[in-house]
């Protein structure tokens, strides 16, 4: 569960301060599938980054879990990203010259307890993102639906409970994209908490919900027709099963 | 253990970077291998001066007729020191054990056999005429009988022989057999009464088991024909006294020789601190120079390996940051990097120290070299590895761990 109270973030270059995040609020519950959207330059990034803790937000509070990490140090935030959040960049950021394997064992590396069957897990998330064929493939040899679909395993492999992804198919072409949607609509019927980055509408109806940044604030937050559909035949099954 | 686990991913970067790796250890290995090697020809050069001494004696002060600064053999035609100069010695300077007077003369022709007929090729050698007090005064004994106070008394024309000289002259290994036998020095003939035992070099440079001893008064009057000695060979009861006992001697000498500083000595005085002086010439500072260059290089080698690590922390932010973004502290970041400058360091040394070591067993069989190995070079080699690997990663590691996770993902 993710609370964001009221998140300012502001630069200063010089003598020039810009604020990128003017006041923002919202509460995304644990396993909702969310888009964020806006234009560039509207602190889509910015709030990305606060949201995987990378970065800590001027002013505000953020609780993940209960959690609120303005007051974490370096370690804590560390652990926390360690632990909680799996994260997918719209330039997969693999290591070059190293096997998918490795690639997807790094996040076990920074874990207080690398697990014994960490090579078993490993492979075992390859499979789940289709690539039992490619395991021991260098990043270099494969293609970039193949690379994103690596960086997916290895953001699966700690088992997270949020999935940050900033442009997942922002870099990729429309079949690669689509399998790689496939990907996330699965995970997020495994329940886990996706908050997506995108341009891209078709992308961004994805999700359940839409949350549309403008300078700075939240400009519109909705749900998707998808998620109404959905909610729907959630409601006429639970009618059903009363009228019985 | 997850810092095990960190060091590790810092080893297979330098894995997949041979190449990088390769031009980051080579400052270190380049002044690792000049390290050894020098240290171990450092280290020869000593043991060769601790052998020279040892074999002059910690407790000897030599006077040698002619003046000069070197350690030389005796001048030849000086005729100006003199059996009264030993007798003075002795009387008048105390704390001494032994003062033992002797003439040596170079190239002296010897062969063996009793005839000239029976003579075998001659051979050119040292001989030594001393007086019975030769041996204790070098601690130089020969098995079968010594020069006695009754051949010097009689101008014996008896010899004790050195090993080697035995060889060249009979041919045979074993000495002890050649006692009783005779050889001809000038022509003219000796009884073999022993053979010294070994000694090996001497502090000139030649070999003293190639020399031979027969009593002083049978070589001053019979064989070299002259009434001075060549050298007076002073053993002092307290080794700690030899810098006082030897200006004393020298004192006396003047006064005897009249001869007033600064006109110059017809005689020249050595002791142990001379003698390692002159073996060791100016190999003792070359050594410290060369160490110090050595030290020089390696210096300059963590200057490069400092700056392709920086180079590479620069190549390498956006790893930086996914390692980051995926759950590294900063402290896991500086170790990482540090990790590696470390284990660049540690492949310097140990390829720096292979070769050295090889280079060393090169020089030791196939050159003159001197040359002793030891474990110092290799234990200094690592602590260098330590230390320049610590020195000179930590900067490139700080600027790596510095490194803002969303700054270096963009």
């Amino acid at each position: 569960m993710i609370e964001l109270d009221g998140i300012t973030k502001t630069y200063t270059k010089g003598t020039v301060t810009t604020q990128v995040l003017k006041g923002i609020s919202f509460r995304i519950e644990a396993g909702e599938y969310t888009s964020i959207m806006g234009t560039s330059g509207t602190g889509k990034s910015t709030l990305m980054n606060i949201l995987g803790c990378l970065d800590k937000p001027t002013s505000g509070h953020y609780h993940l879990d209960g959690i609120d990490m303005i007051n974490l140090d370096d370690r804590a935030l560390s652990q926390l990203r360690n632990r909680k959040i799996g994260f997918v960049f719209q330039q997969f950021h693999l290591l070059d010259r190293t096997t998918a394997l490795r690639n997807c064992l790094l996040p076990l590396i920074y874990a207080d307890h690398y697990p014994d069957d960490a090579h078993k897990r490993a492979k075992k998330a390859l499979e789940a993102v289709g690539l039992s064929d490619r395991i021991m493939h260098r990043s270099g040899e494969l293609s970039g639906g193949q690379q994103q679909r690596v960086a997916i395993a290895r953001a699966l492999i700690t088992d997270p409970e949020i999935i940050l992804a900033d442009e997942p198919t922002g870099n990729l072409d429309e079949r690669s994209g689509l399998e790689i949607m496939a990907i996330f609509k699965r995970m997020h019927s495994s329940h886990k908490t996706i908050i997506m980055v995108t341009h891209d509408q078709k992308v961004a109806e994805q999700a359940d919900r839409i949350i549309v940044l403008k300078d700075g604030l939240v400009a519109e937050d909705r749900k998707t027709a998808r998620s109404r559909h959905s909610e729907i035949e959630h409601q006429e099954m639970a009618d059903k099963e009363r009228r019985k | 253990m997850r810092s095990i686990r960190i060091a590790r991913e810092g080893m297979s970067a330098l894995w997949a970077n041979k190449l990088r790796t390769f031009f980051m250890t080579a400052g270190t290995i380049a002044g690792i291998a000049a390290l050894t090697i020098i240290m171990s020809i450092g280290k020869g050069v000593e043991k060769k001066v601790a052998k020279r001494v040892a074999s002059f004696g910690y407790d000897v002060i030599m006077v040698t007729a002619g003046g000069g600064k070197g350690f030389s053999p005796p001048q030849e035609g000086i005729t100006t020191l003199r059996m009264e100069d030993a007798e003075a010695i002795r009387e008048q300077v105390q704390g001494i054990e032994i003062v033992s007077p002797f003439a040596i003369k170079r190239d002296m022709a010897v062969k063996s056999g009793s005839n000239r007929q029976s003579a075998s090729d001659q051979t050119q050698t040292i001989v030594m005429a001393g007086e019975p007090s030769f041996h204790k005064a070098w601690g130089w004994y020969p098995e079968g009988d010594p020069i006695t106070d009754e051949d010097e008394a009689t101008m014996a024309r008896v010899c004790v022989l050195g090993k080697n000289l035995v060889r060249d002259l009979f041919g045979t290994e074993n000495a002890g057999s050649v006692i009783g036998e005779y050889i001809q020095i000038n022509n003219i003939r000796f009884k073999v009464k022993g053979i010294l035992e070994t000694r090996g070099q001497s502090p000139m440079g030649d070999d003293f088991d190639s020399r031979l001893l027969i009593p002083l008064s049978t070589g001053l009057r019979r064989t070299f024909n002259q009434d001075y000695i060549t050298n007076i060979r002073v053993k002092v009861k307290d080794p700690g006294q030899l810098v006082p006992l030897g200006d004393e001697i020298r004192n006396l000498l003047h006064e005897r020789h009249h001869i007033t500083p600064p006109q110059e000595d017809d005689f020249a005085i050595f002791s142990a601190a001379e003698i390692a002086k002159m073996a060791r010439g100016v190999g003792r500072t070359l050594t410290i120079l060369l160490v110090a260059l050595a030290g020089l290089s390696l210096l300059v080698g963590g200057v490069v390996l400092m700056n392709i690590l920086l180079i590479s922390v620069g190549e390498r932010t956006k790893e930086i940051g996914l390692r980051r973004a995926l759950g590294a502290t900063r402290k896991d970041i500086l170790w990482q990097f540090l990790a590696e400058s470390l284990a660049v360091t540690f492949l310097g040394m140990v390829l720096g120290g292979s070769f050295g070591l090889g280079v060393c067993l090169f020089l030791g069989k196939f050159t003159k070299v001197p040359m002793a190995l030891s474990w110092e070079p290799f234990a200094l080699g690592l602590f260098f590895a330590f230390i320049v690997g610590i020195l000179f990663g930590n900067q490139p590691a700080r600027a790596a761990s510095r490194l803002h996770p969303v700054e270096a993902l963009r």
